[in-house]
């Protein structure tokens, strides 16, 4: 059998320039921000981003000019920091493509993956300029002969997700807020595991309906703890405030956003990712 | 860790009642025994209002946020509201995609959410300030708003922010318009009737005057009352559920 458990380098070396990238988390909790560094270290170019809700790791990587499209209904850092700075910098200068989508059109768009149908039909959405701005197309209801949003299917090539626990063959247990990462699993052709611990097979065997992420969808697993920071995990770390403050300050001027991936981003190698 | 945010100079009537904790009571009173009550993302008063209002008159409201979390209650009060511990007491966790099922079925009583700028009508903008594809300023985007505000029975809109700039007669870009009952801000209350919003209430600090210099549409002021100021068992209530006032980083900058 080929051999999941990888370096994170190893995992993030197979996706390839222009993928549709699906990324766990919300907000500034339980993003895969260590893979998302990886991802900023290789070099990628291109990325679309899937995310119902994101923060640090949308805006670093739009930052990095690794992604130019954003898929999502929310990028901000909520109260706590504001807006995102790396993000709105280059939607206002047209640098990326911002695709807003309503977080339910984010969840609607996979589950039509998921289901392979080409769209959904959805509740809502007809009252709001998104239709228009974003070519949102409507179905009529053959039955009812109702009017309804029709959402176009996103099959993303690659979920990228942090996860607390999983076993050597990728399946992967979430403790507390699950978010998108399941459908995500699903709907994208293949994922991509970081994981706190690594626990045995027998342990998920044990208790096959822990497993939030079956394996069988896993291309990679990586043990990488502390692989959200500096977002939160779960109950196991807080997300990291001071850390994400210095990111905003860094964010004023091109210069200093350099300078501070240099220093965060690129010297960081990969020690997170623990050898194998 | 959570660092809150120390903002002062509110305007102050002599009692000392400011804009936050006005905002939070409003919020709260709005809310019924017994129904299902969501905020989503960068919530902290519509937290702390769902929060006061079981503790008051409400005790078997649901509560349902963005983490899965259904009436939890977390030991402190986090300042981002997809927090873990948000998910704190709570026995089960209701995914998000699953609570905008909830609404698109109808089975959603009440939404809180927020708008950048909001129109007489009642619908918000959380997308662009400018065209679409050349934005002078790119917002967050409007969350779940799109999908939310024409589901839900009803939504309360709320801003930290009262001037013309927010509250305009028709937005440039609307990014959800839908079932809004009411509009709380730091001056006063809208709610939101034949189409329009219209003033319920001016709070105790605040004047007619000054609402309809601070609102970018026309509003009636003639008979409008004051909003009744918190009682002493609000803020007592309000002071054992956010002691570190948390929802002062609404408050920002």
């Amino acid at each position: 059998m080929k051999q999941k458990q990888t370096t994170l380098a190893e995992a993030i070396a197979s996706v390839a320039d222009g993928s549709i990238v699906a990324l766990g988390g919300n907000t500034i909790h339980r993003a895969p921000c260590a893979a998302a560094h990886e991802l900023i270290r290789q070099q990628k170019r291109r990325l679309e981003l899937i995310k119902t809700a994101g923060a640090y790791d949308v805006d670093v990587l739009v930052g990095a000019g690794v992604a130019d499209r954003v898929s999502a209904g929310f990028i901000g850092f909520e109260n706590v920091f504001g807006l995102a700075p790396q993000y709105r910098r280059a939607a206002e200068q047209g640098r990326i493509q911002v695709k807003e989508h309503a977080c339910y059109t984010v969840i609607t768009a996979m589950r039509a993956a998921v289901q392979g149908v080409p769209f959904l039909p959805i509740a809502g959405m007809l009252n709001s300029d998104l239709m228009q701005a974003r070519g949102f197309k409507t179905v009529i209801d053959p039955y009812s002969g109702e009017e309804l949003a029709a959402v176009q299917a996103i099959r993303p090539d690659v979920a990228i997700l942090h996860v607390q626990e999983a076993d050597e063959e990728g399946n992967g247990r979430i403790y507390g807020s699950v978010y998108e990462d399941d459908l995500m699993a699903r709907a994208a052709r293949r994922v991509i595991l970081t994981c706190e611990r690594l626990i045995s097979s027998e342990e998920t065997a044990r208790v096959p309906e822990l497993t939030t992420i079956p394996g069988f969808l896993v291309s990679h697993v990586v043990l990488v703890p502390n692989g959200a920071h500096p977002c939160s995990c779960g109950d196991l770390y807080d997300y990291d405030y001071d850390y994400l403050a210095r990111y905003i300050e860094a964010c004023s001027t091109p210069e200093r956003f350099q300078a501070w991936l240099e220093e965060n981003v690129k010297a960081e190698k990969t020690e997170k990712a623990v050898s194998l | 860790m959570n660092q809150v945010t120390q903002v002062s100079s509110f305007p102050t009537d002599a009692g000392g009642l400011t804009q936050d904790t006005m905002m939070v009571v409003a919020m709260a009173r709005l809310l019924c025994d017994g129904e299902k009550v969501f905020h989503g993302v960068a919530s902290p008063l519509p937290m702390v209002a769902i929060l006061l209002a079981q503790r008051l008159h409400a005790p078997n409201l649901v509560y349902i946020n963005i983490t899965g979390g259904i009436n939890a209650h977390p030991k402190s009060l986090p300042l981002t509201t997809v927090d873990p511990r948000l998910t704190h007491g709570s026995h089960s966790i209701f995914k998000l995609a699953e609570l905008f099922d909830m609404s698109a079925r109808g089975d959603l009583d009440t939404a809180f959410l927020g708008g950048v700028q909001i129109d007489a009508q009642g619908r918000i903008n959380m997308s662009v300030i400018g065209p679409y594809d050349h934005p002078k300023v790119r917002l967050p985007g409007g969350a779940g708003s799109a999908a939310i505000l024409p589901t839900a029975r009803r939504t309360i809109l709320w801003r930290t922010k009262h001037d013309p700039r927010t509250f305009v007669e028709k937005l440039s870009f609307v990014t959800a318009g839908g079932n809004v009952d009411r509009v709380v801000t730091p001056l006063c209350v809208f709610v939101k009737r034949d189409g329009r919003l219209q003033l319920e209430s001016i709070h105790p600090y605040s004047s007619a005057e000054e609402v309809k210099q601070k609102t970018g549409f026309p509003v009636e002021t003639e008979g409008v009352p004051v909003t009744p100021p918190p009682t002493a068992e609000e803020l007592a209530a309000l002071e054992e559920i956010d002691p570190q006032r948390v929802r002062l980083v609404e408050f920002k900058e």
